[in-house]
């Protein structure tokens, strides 16, 4: 075996470390010095992703796509950027929910870092596979501990429940997949590369139906509607900082990693019917995801339950980014998930500030927060406004390259059926907006100060989400290092 | 004869072989019925109460333990076979993998998984 391969794993070596040296030392840290594991964890956190940071920005850049371990492994620029962008929001979460770590989940702190150092790891897998099997590893890796983490605050009977619902849901879903990952290697002449796949992948029926069992799986973990109906309970549920990480990393990770699927494994280039026939049925799933999650988040009262359903939405706008099968495809879904990690990971930064202080995350409760709290008031507004898609924000420009991306591809009606749904999310985000500045309320949200590393977080969020969308550059490297079909 | 019609007639034959066989002994046999006919084997001791109680949730803890090695025994098994052939770099491979299991033991022992409280 050739050794120098692991060299290709720089990111997935470092973080698997920093995972390890954690878990060591938290085996080995008495009652006194665990007051020092959390800032151990940060500190070690924030050396792997400014390493790979670096390693991405600075010089060390590769040229194309190369592989490792005959083709399972596959890394590029975009891969390693995408593994970079969830380093940073993982940071972030990290930094949301240092108070939270502190004061109420006092007897798990380690197991939190490194149950979502784990679910990163299989990410990084997910992100980087070349065969389905790494894929089902990868996924499994990012999911079961993720189901650990939605149960941490195991004292409250919702946190259990949504652990439940998800760990139900997860093994459902990953089930079906493997089913169609097994019919894909029986009718795609036994082998589970993608390279191999896509050689005798002619859309035969059997061949249609295996693939639309995977989609199903996969769906199910980006919560694309018809498989979205654990997403609102779990999201509920789970603590408010493994909500942030739920709905945005195990997002991204995931419809990225699909995206490289569907167009190495699904899209024969010879057999033009293979990427008509998925793109057909992703058409339907994007209009049905978009227009049910928009309604759903509607009728929402609990903060929480409204971004899981904004979020469903906000997937459906995500997939926009599969239907051209273009670099520009590619680069403007990449920098979507980026927008969108900064955007939401802002609004799920206040809401989890909030309640760790007041214990309050009804949207009625929001009620006067201006008049209380208004630094608050204003980065929530402005994080609404860009998840909605206003134009100054990065919001805007992220949702306006999707969908040029798709138009570019002739999908004029289904980037208009998403330009309209764009406006009804416009109505049920300045909902919030509307509860914060004009609603009056007889007891509003006490005047609180927050802790610094949240404030770090959320004013980091905000300067992403203010000025990314100003900085080409981002966009056109984005876009130079991205691959078609 | 091809070969698809040997196994019709196989698959026909064994199922009148069956069949046949337990019809014939439901016609034939004496029957006589009483309540502990009826229970599931529980090795011998009566079984009582549903199945549907609480038990200690250490239980778990001790079969996943238990499954860790079970698993690692497995995996060790095929490598044995054929230590000689792979080498070096087999011990190595194999060294690593017992090293992140016994970390696993390590931290659930620590923990207190393994005391019974």
């Amino acid at each position: 075996m050739d050794y120098s391969q692991f060299l290709l794993m720089k990111p997935e070596i470092s973080l698997a470390l920093t995972l390890i040296v954690l878990l060591i030392a938290d085996l080995f840290m008495g009652e006194k010095s665990k007051q020092y594991f959390q800032p151990l964890a940060l500190v070690l956190f924030a050396a792997h992703t400014a390493i790979n940071f670096c390693d991405c920005c600075g010089g060390s850049c590769m040229a194309g796509q190369s592989e490792a371990f005959s083709g399972m492994y596959i890394t590029s620029n975009i891969h390693v950027f995408v593994k970079n962008m969830l380093n940073v929001g993982t940071l972030l979460v990290f930094l949301f929910s240092f108070e939270w770590n502190k004061k109420e989940n006092k007897e798990h702190i380690a197991e939190f870092y490194l149950l979502m150092m784990a679910t990163l790891f299989g990410m990084y897998l997910m992100i980087s596979c070349g065969d389905f099997l790494l894929f089902y590893i990868g996924l499994e890796t990012a999911s079961i501990p993720m189901a650990t983490l939605v149960a941490l605050n195991k004292k409250r009977n919702e946190s259990a429940e949504a652990a439940a619902k998800y760990i139900l849901t997860a093994g459902f879903s990953s089930s079906v997949m493997l089913f169609g990952i097994s019919l894909i290697y029986g009718s795609c002449g036994g082998s589970l590369y993608f390279c191999d796949v896509v050689k005798n992948f002619t859309a035969e029926p059997f061949q249609i139906l295996a693939m639309i069992f995977f989609m199903a799986g996969v769906a199910f973990k980006i919560s694309l509607v018809p498989f979205h109906l654990w997403t609102a309970d779990t999201y509920q549920g789970a603590p408010t900082s493994v909500t942030a990480y739920l709905s945005v990393m195990s997002k991204g990770a995931a419809a990225f990693a699909f995206m490289v699927i569907m167009w190495k494994a699904f899209s024969n280039i010879d057999v033009k019917s293979t990427f008509v026939s998925w793109t057909n049925i992703l058409w339907w799933i994007i209009v049905i995801t978009i227009t049910v999650g928009n309604i759903f988040a509607i009728r929402q009262k609990n903060l929480k339950r409204f971004l899981a359903f904004s979020s469903i939405s906000q997937a459906g706008y995500i997939m926009l980014g599969l239907m051209s099968g273009t670099a520009e495809g590619m680069g403007s879904m990449v920098y979507y998930i980026l927008v969108y990690l900064f955007t939401n990971l802002g609004a799920f930064g206040i809401i989890s500030n909030i309640e760790d202080k007041s214990g309050k995350v009804g949207m009625d409760d929001y009620n006067g927060l201006y008049e209380t709290n208004p630094k608050m008031a204003v980065v929530m507004m402005l994080a609404m406004f860009s998840l909605a898609g206003i134009p100054p924000f990065a919001g805007f420009w992220s949702k306006f390259f999707i969908f040029a991306s798709a138009a570019q591809a002739g999908e004029y009606l289904l980037v208009f059926l998403a330009l309209a749904n764009t406006i009804i999310s416009l109505y049920y985000y300045l909902l919030v907006v509307k509860a914060m500045f004009i609603n009056k309320s007889d007891t509003p949200i006490a005047t609180f100060k927050s802790d610094k590393m949240s404030l770090i977080g959320i004013t980091v969020c905000t300067v992403g989400f203010l000025f990314l969308g100003f900085i080409s550059q981002i966009y056109e490297q984005i876009i130079a290092w991205s691959f078609g079909i | 004869m091809s070969s698809y019609e040997i196994f019709v007639i196989v698959f026909i034959m064994a199922l009148v072989m069956v069949l046949g066989g337990s019809v014939i002994g439901l016609l034939l046999s004496p029957k006589s019925k009483n309540n502990q006919k009826g229970e599931q084997y529980e090795s011998g001791i009566p079984t009582r109460g549903t199945s549907w109680m609480q038990f200690k949730v250490g239980y778990y803890l001790i079969a996943i333990l238990f499954l860790m090695f079970d698993v690692e025994a497995v995996l060790l098994f095929p490598w044995a076979v054929i230590m000689k052939g792979m080498g070096v770099e087999g011990l190595y491979a194999v060294s690593f993998f017992l090293v992140v299991l016994i970390l696993g033991l390590a931290y659930a022992w620590r923990k207190g998984a393994l005391e019974w409280k």
